[in-house]
């Protein structure tokens, strides 16, 4: 079965932030310097040539993207100009829109206009909200948040909020690698995914892969942001009752330890982020989709905000503590609403995910392939384990 | 003439260390009793030289002998009117690459000086040819395409009288049909490329323009060519001097394509020729119903690279391919299309070009064996996409254009088969070039009426050391009937042609030979009493230069003449000599060489060396101080084609233990200065064999050995190996007779 060309994809994709790769010329350079591409799935180089004849079906079957952390390397070293790098970017806008099965993704990232609008709905919902549902009785002697949004009523609405998050994000997760494995999702015993689960986990929370990369520095500002983003986002979610209180702990209170370490994590990164995408200082920074901006923004913001209600609430200021507060949560929560199922929040998910189901399907087919019979792999699969 | 001989022999650049230079200056006097000579300690210096001219004008000395330096150096200053000279090198090839002071390296400089000495005693100054009839000094361009045209302006500007003979009603050739060319730098298409050259070329006073003409016949040599142009019916004849070739190619014929690229099938494929007329009248329609062209595909090499078309690049498919290309993407920046190519061949600036086109959205995919088939909505390509290692379909195509390749005109028309020998005469016969009758120049040739070609039909001889010339001397070939190549290539080729015509006209109007032995003023003289119409040379001739009449007599065209002494080397009666250069006088110096009997056990080997290749070869191992056998005396040839082998039998018979030839590699990629002279050596050395029977001697003492230039490190080893089987086989039982 032939593959039939179509030159549709290329100018298609252009709103997703692909500009050069027209200009490839197939040297191989690119995924010749890649320290991440590899036998199996080599990249940059065949994804070009899949944009470049619009073979959708392949893009969209390739876990290649997600291997890709985006160092620049290929992008540098390139003699023709065509940025493998931005381009494997917006492949992965795509796909995010590919996956996303509520059409809501693709929305969001064909138009800006679209992004902006989502935002500021959500985000006066979100105040509207405040405003409505409240104790109705504030404390205006001292700054007590629990006197206007009690904890209890924040965690469930919190609650709520991941658990609908969670489920947009994992049926588009299980779409991705629906794409990538094909049938072979499901033929894979289960023995193997068990077996590389912890692979997964580790991907997770420490992107080590990236630390291959030449420019070790993207890996380490990532990880300040994913760390402090973590932290918060447990702070916040899991653990507001913990956090959400109107007695300050002390300086060395390990819940306000944690709470200082993720705001400056997130301070740092994100803003070395937005001035180099301002500065265009290295080439994963030089073109910047508009929801590159708004993703940096929208957490810059709310951890600025954050950072003042704190203060707010150590000079014992309720008004501004409860204004800044609803400002808070009105850039916070969008953010969060949008970002992560439907734009580039989402390759929280489908990174560590793509890696560990092609590790899977990697050990599955060696499995497969060597005449070792089942037993022995299986002893060896629990050893492992 | 009557010689007054002088010696002069130099110690200088370690010469003087090696050897004993006043033993050597003995030899001279005593054996040869020189009437003068001296030794110098710095022959080439001022005072060197005064020296010898001193001598020449007081002394009368007028041959003059020089032992020093290789004479492939120092040749501007050894150099003397009305002398017959011979260099004897005694530095390159003795003591520099002899150990010093040996016995045998004193023997090796005096055999030396024997043999330069007797060289001169046979040589004459040479008189240069000229011809009783009066020689033209105008030019024929054939073709006024764009390297012709060139070629046309170039020659007239130059102050030489031009005649350009076109066989289409306008001047232009192909590109009359371009409107918008792809030149370097390719920043923009440039408009009427050529409207400049050919008004020029109109317009000029020196120029004579014959369009809708062609060539009927082309009699004569350089300076004589006579040929006889007809137009509209009537003919004109007149005299030149040179000709340039630019006849320019025809487009490979799609209809002997391969079948699967629908051409002829399908009447929306059509070649990229086709489409170049459709942009210039600026309406690219669908051939099949006159509809819009949306989407096209060009397929680049169709039938170009491939053994069963053409076996070569053409050169410019891809960056026209790519120009019309971009022009569809100008005129309809939302048209689909795509190139199909091989490999993607766009040197040089025209890189940008390539960039040009992939930034404006031109879709490439790389397909070595594409086919083309109908759909329902449109043609369909199809083909395996080596970079995705899959097949794939590129549908809906409203137009598949197929970039053909470049025809030279000459590669038309029946193979001249060379008259049959007698069979019982020669068993093997020479090979002869490849002459198609493609109706171009109709020369009055024995060998036949065009000029050969050397691969693929273009009339081409040695590609890279003989640019421009073809194997008939005074016919230079420019533009795409010498090689594929773009419109501004041509325009420089044409200009170069025209350069090498003009030098051509003025080295044959003193009596001198072209390129590779410009300036040489000997030609062979036929001593006719004595020929028997065996027709050895008149076959054997790379140049052609020698008709015959029907009773098979040699009738000699020396203006053709390249005097590589071929046909000296061919001539079983030896009758064809030069003033400087002849049978008897390398003969002479065969037998110059002292021969020691066996019991001093020091056997002695010939070694013919190709001056061209081998003998540089064998200066340079000098110059890098290896050493090699001590054995060997090196004579060297003007060709190894020159090569009598009654030379042969006079070394064996004079007791030398072994002759070694070392000629040019030959065949395909040969690198002879004059074609094929040391594959003619050795098929004559397929003779040889009787004459040894007849000595009753062994066949290994005759080894033919090919060596390029930068062999020289391999020379040692190739003499030592010889040596050591000479050794095997025992001293040569003719020594002392």
């Amino acid at each position: 079965m032939s593959i039939k060309v179509d030159p549709g994809l290329m100018k298609e994709l252009e709103v997703f932030g692909l500009k050069d790769a027209k200009k490839c010329f197939h040297c191989g350079n690119c995924t010749a310097v890649c320290p991440l591409s590899e036998g199996k799935t080599p990249f940059p180089r065949k994804l070009m040539k899949y944009l470049q004849l619009g073979l959708r079906d392949k893009i969209l079957k390739s876990p290649e993207p997600w291997l890709c952390y985006y160092c620049g390397t290929c992008s540098e070293k390139c003699p023709r100009g065509a940025d493998p790098g931005e381009a494997m970017m917006a492949i992965r806008r795509y796909l995010t829109a590919q996956y996303d099965w509520t059409g809501f993704a693709r929305r969001f990232y064909t138009s800006e206009r679209f992004e902006i609008v989502a935002i500021v709905i959500v985000a006066i919902l979100v105040g509207i909200g405040l405003l409505i549902f409240n104790t109705g009785n504030p404390d205006w002697e001292h700054a007590r948040l629990n006197s206007v949004w009690p904890k209890e009523k924040i965690e469930l609405a919190d609650l709520i909020m991941a658990a609908v998050l969670s489920f947009l994000l994992l049926s588009n997760a299980y779409r991705c690698i629906k794409f990538i494995l094909g049938d072979m999702l499901w033929r894979i015993p289960f023995k193997y995914y068990k077996a590389e689960f912890k692979e997964l986990i580790v991907t997770f929370l420490t992107q080590k892969r990236w630390s291959k990369c030449e420019d070790k520095m993207q890996w380490f500002v990532h990880l300040l942001i994913m760390t402090g983003y973590s932290t918060a986002f447990l702070l916040v979610v899991g653990m507001i009752r913990l956090f959400q209180r109107d007695d300050i702990y002390p300086l060395l209170h390990p819940i306000r330890l944690l709470g200082y370490y993720s705001t400056a994590a997130i301070l740092y990164g994100c803003t070395y982020a937005l001035v180099g995408r301002i500065r265009k200082s290295k080439s994963p920074y030089k073109n910047s989709h508009p929801t590159d901006w708004m993703f940096l923004i929208l957490l810059e913001l709310t951890t600025l905000t954050g950072i003042f209600i704190h203060f707010t609430r150590l000079l014992d200021w309720p008004m501004a503590t409860y204004a800044l507060y609803v400002i808070h949560l009105m850039v916070a929560v969008p953010m969060l609403v949008l970002e992560v199922p439907f734009a580039k929040w989402a390759h929280l998910a489908y990174r560590p995910l793509v890696l560990y189901v092609m590790r899977v399907k990697d050990r599955y087919l060696e499995a497969e392939a060597s005449e070792v019979p089942t037993d022995e792999t299986e002893s060896e699969i629990k050893a492992v384990t | 003439m009557e010689k007054k001989i002088g010696v002069y022999i130099c110690s200088g650049c370690g010469i003087g260390d090696a050897l004993d230079v006043e033993q050597l200056a003995n030899i001279a006097q005593e054996e040869f009793s020189v009437p003068v000579c001296k030794t110098h300690a710095f022959l080439c210096s001022a005072e060197g030289v005064a020296e010898i001219k001193k001598d020449i004008e007081n002394e009368g000395v007028n041959a003059v002998v020089i032992a020093a330096c290789s004479p492939r150096v120092m040749h501007d200053v050894f150099n003397f009117d009305g002398c017959v000279l011979d260099r004897v090198n005694i530095r390159e090839q003795v003591a520099w690459c002899q150990p010093p002071g040996e016995e045998d390296t004193q023997m090796m400089a005096e055999d030396y000086l024997r043999m330069g000495i007797t060289k001169v005693q046979a040589m004459e100054l040479p008189e240069p040819y000229m011809p009783e009839e009066e020689m033209s000094k105008d030019i024929l361009v054939v073709g006024g395409g764009a390297s012709g045209l060139a070629a046309a302006v170039a020659a007239a500007d130059a102050g030489y009288k031009v005649t350009l003979v076109e066989k289409e009603k306008e001047l232009g050739g192909f590109f009359k049909k371009v409107k918008r060319a792809a030149v370097p730098p390719y920043k923009t298409f440039v408009e009427g490329y050529l409207d400049e050259l050919i008004q020029k070329a109109q317009s000029h006073e020196n120029i004579t323009v014959y369009t809708g003409a062609k060539v009927e016949k082309t009699a004569g040599g350089p300076g004589l060519f006579d040929v006889t142009i007809s137009q509209n019916g009537s003919t004109v004849q007149h005299r030149f001097g040179a000709i340039v070739l630019a006849a320019g190619w025809v487009p490979y014929d799609p209809n002997k394509l391969d079948k699967k690229l629908g051409y002829g099938k399908y009447p929306n494929v059509i070649t990229g020729v086709q489409l170049e007329e459709m942009l210039a009248s600026g309406k690219v329609k669908k051939p099949s119903d006159g509809g819009d062209v949306k989407n096209v595909a060009f397929l680049l090499c169709a039938g170009s690279r491939d053994p069963e078309h053409l076996p070569y690049c053409s050169t410019v498919c891809c960056i026209a391919s790519v120009k019309q290309a971009l022009e569809l993407k100008e005129a309809d920046p939302e048209a689909n299309v795509y190139v199909v190519y091989k490999e993607m061949r766009t040197p040089g600036q025209a890189e940008d070009l390539y960039r040009k086109a992939q930034e404006a959205g031109v879709i490439f995919l790389r397909c070595q064996d594409p086919e083309v088939e109908s759909g329902a909505t449109g043609l369909i390509v199809r083909g395996e996409e080596d970079l995705i290692g899959e097949e794939v379909t590129v549908e809906d195509l409203d137009l598949v254009v197929l970039a053909t390749g470049i025809v030279p005109v000459t590669a038309f028309g029946e193979e001249v088969n060379p008259p049959q020998e007698d069979e019982e005469s020669q068993e093997e016969p020479a090979p002869t070039d490849i002459i198609l009758k493609s109706d171009v120049l109709n020369l009055e040739y024995r060998q036949g009426p065009e000029v050969p070609i050397l691969k693929y039909g273009f009339p081409d001889s040695h590609f890279i050391c003989f640019p421009y010339e073809s194997r008939r001397t005074g016919i230079y070939a420019a533009g795409c009937v010498r090689r594929p190549m773009n419109v501004s290539t041509a325009v420089d080729d044409g200009v170069g042609a025209a350069m090498k015509a003009i030098q051509c006209i003025e080295l044959v109007h003193k009596g001198a030979a072209v390129h590779p032995r410009a300036g040489d003023l000997s030609f062979p003289e036929f001593f006719m009493q004595r020929c028997t119409q065996c027709k050895r040379c008149t076959v054997e001739c790379p140049f052609g230069a020698i008709n015959e009449d029907e009773k098979g007599n040699p009738l000699p065209n020396p203006t053709r003449c390249r005097r590589c002494g071929v046909c000296m080397g061919a001539c079983p009666e030896r009758i064809i000599s030069f003033k400087n250069y002849s049978v008897g006088m390398i003969g002479d110096m065969v037998k110059a060489i002292n021969v020691p009997d066996e019991y001093e056990e020091k056997p002695r080997i010939l070694v013919f060396a190709c001056e061209n290749d081998a003998y540089p070869a064998l200066d340079m191992a000098g110059m890098r101080r290896m050493k090699y056998n001590p054995w060997v005396r090196v004579i060297p040839l003007r060709c190894l084609g020159s090569m009598n082998i009654i030379w042969i039998a006079d070394a064996l018979s004079s007791g030398i233990d072994g002759v070694l030839l070392l000629g040019c590699k030959y065949g395909d990629d040969y690198q002879c200065h004059f074609i094929r002279g040391s594959e003619l050596a050795n098929i004559r050395l397929g003779k040889i064999k009787e004459t040894l029977d007849r000595l009753v001697l062994e066949a290994e003492r005759v080894r033919f050995e090919t060596v390029t230039m930068s062999d020289y490190a391999k020379l040692p080893e190739m003499l030592d190996d010889f040596a050591a089987k000479i050794e095997e086989i025992g001293p040569n039982p003719y020594k002392g007779f």
